[in-house]
């Protein structure tokens, strides 16, 4: 067996100072579907603003249910749709009574006696999948390809799974792939999340970019997505389903129990420095577990997710963009994964073979476990219990 | 990286070792369709997890870690990847 553990030191052989290169936001918003929320919350009677993709929407429900995506602009005089109100089918502009239609064509100016030539806004296709509502964003303005799409959890929508859980956090000061970076990011489960990765893999194949991670939870300190199940074990197999919805299959594993939960950690851009950030818990009612029951856990499921994304926040908050990280031979394959991300920022014909053939990153977790497993130890014997409330500590 | 080909199938592909535990594997052809045990997995879907074709290939372990014991793929430390065509082009 050949093996060269022959490490270079920095004080031989570099001794310059390493300089961040905090590069720049990217230019355009990413190629993709976008998921701005759960369907039901937009089928209120009433036209929604979000803002996204550097402009502003408007989102309705028409007389046939199906949510209808404009820019909220009006083409007119440029009033705010989304002040409007639905009349019909068509969204009114409340500044003059424009009438537009999910299409995005001007279908009637009831004061006028003809709409005018070019009477068209930017109108996002939208898509329904697990009872979230998806936009498609192409800057090209190309319609969605079949094979790009959003797996279909079996069973929800039936008393197999519980409701979603649904959160959402705004997130300013910083570019949305300050979250995608966690996919490949081992070591920060430990240090910001409180968890112990025992296995971690990541697959990057075409849009999909998965990570696989096998973790415990610490004796110093219980967060809730252990379920409040001593001893449990967490099987995780999360994948981005292309550059911003994640959807996660999570096994709590606890002696005889297991509870399957869907954990969605989706995110999207409002400017290239600022993102809204929403997750959501469901849990599957089977094996035992009453409704009541589930709906609880993902309660409790849902708590212990939102403080892990409290706790990236904080971090994001205070950081500095960085193009070249410096990494260990224990670290994930970032590099890659934003050679990944990548495919999605430019045009579709400019993708290279790099992007999107197979990559997989085994990580190795041997001096990690043995170092964190020391620190818990004498955390437990101090009788020290880390602050989980990133706002609380260290402050 | 290095170039392993699997003893099974013959896919070449790249290879990067940190140490025992880790490994890199960068494919330089369709995984879905080359790899046969991925096709099969693909056609079938049940081995399928997360979108991607399947966690990994045995085979291609196997034949990952018989070049680790023959001297043929060398255990390194990290250097920053190439990105882009090149680190494709280069590697082969």
């Amino acid at each position: 067996m050949s093996i060269d553990m022959t490490e270079v030191t920095d004080s031989e052989q570099f001794d310059e100072v390493r300089l961040i290169d905090a590069g720049s936001n990217p230019t355009r918003f990413a190629r993709g579907w976008h998921c701005l929320g759960r369907s039901k919350d937009f089928r209120d009677g009433k036209p929604h603003t979000v803002k996204v993709f550097g402009t502003k929407v408007v989102i309705w429900a028409d007389t046939k249910g199906k949510l209808n995506v404009l820019d909220a602009f009006c083409r007119h005089m440029g009033g705010d749709l989304s002040k409007g109100e639905i009349k019909g089918d068509e969204i009114s502009c409340p500044f003059h009574d424009w009438r537009w239609g999910g299409d995005g064509k001007c279908k009637d100016v009831p004061y006028a006696q003809r709409v005018p030539l070019r009477a068209r806004t930017a109108a996002w296709e939208t898509m329904e999948v697990n009872g979230l509502l998806f936009v498609w964003n192409d800057p090209q303005g190309n319609p969605p390809p079949a094979d790009v799409t959003i797996p279909e959890i079996p069973g929800f929508g039936t008393s197999e799974w519980s409701d979603w859980s649904w959160n959402t956090f705004l997130v300013e000061g910083s570019n949305c792939r300050e979250i995608v970076d966690n996919v490949v990011d081992m070591a920060h489960f430990f240090y910001v999340h409180y968890q112990m990765p025992q296995y971690f893999k990541n697959i990057f194949e075409g849009h999909v970019a998965a990570q696989h991670m096998r973790s415990t939870g610490r004796d110093d300190i219980h967060t809730g997505v252990q379920l409040d199940m001593p001893d449990s074990e967490t099987i995780s197999d999360a994948a981005y389903y292309g550059p911003s919805f994640m959807l996660d299959t999570v096994y709590t594993v606890a002696g005889d129990t297991t509870v399957e939960t869907k954990l969605v950690n989706c995110h999207y851009p409002i400017s290239q420095d600022s993102f809204v950030l929403m997750f959501g818990t469901t849990v599957h009612t089977i094996d035992g577990v009453t409704q009541e029951q589930a709906d609880g856990m993902a309660e409790m499921f849902t708590e212990g997710v939102e403080t892990q994304f409290k706790q990236d926040v904080e971090i994001w908050k205070h950081k500095t963009r960085i193009e070249n990280p410096l990494l260990t031979a224990e670290d994930g394959p970032v590099y890659q994964l934003r050679r990944w991300y990548e495919q999605f920022f430019v045009d579709v014909e400019d993708i290279t073979e790099d992007m999107v053939a197979r990559f997989e990153f085994e990580v190795d977790t041997t001096k990690a476990l043995e170092t964190w497993k020391v620190e818990v130890a004498e955390n437990v014997a101090k009788g020290i219990v880390p602050e989980q409330d990133p706002t609380k500590a260290k402050a | 990286m290095k170039q392993i080909d699997c003893q099974q199938c013959g896919t070449a592909v790249l290879v990067e070792k940190f140490s025992i535990p880790h490994t890199s594997v960068q494919w330089v052809s369709d995984a879905a369709t080359s790899c046969p045990r991925f096709a099969e997995a693909t056609a079938d879907a049940r081995d399928s997890v997360c979108g991607t074709t399947a966690l990994s290939c045995s085979s291609l372990s196997q034949s990952i870690d018989d070049a680790v014991r023959d001297g043929r793929l060398p255990i390194k430390s990290r250097v920053e990847p190439v990105i882009g065509d090149a680190l494709v082009a280069d590697a082969l």
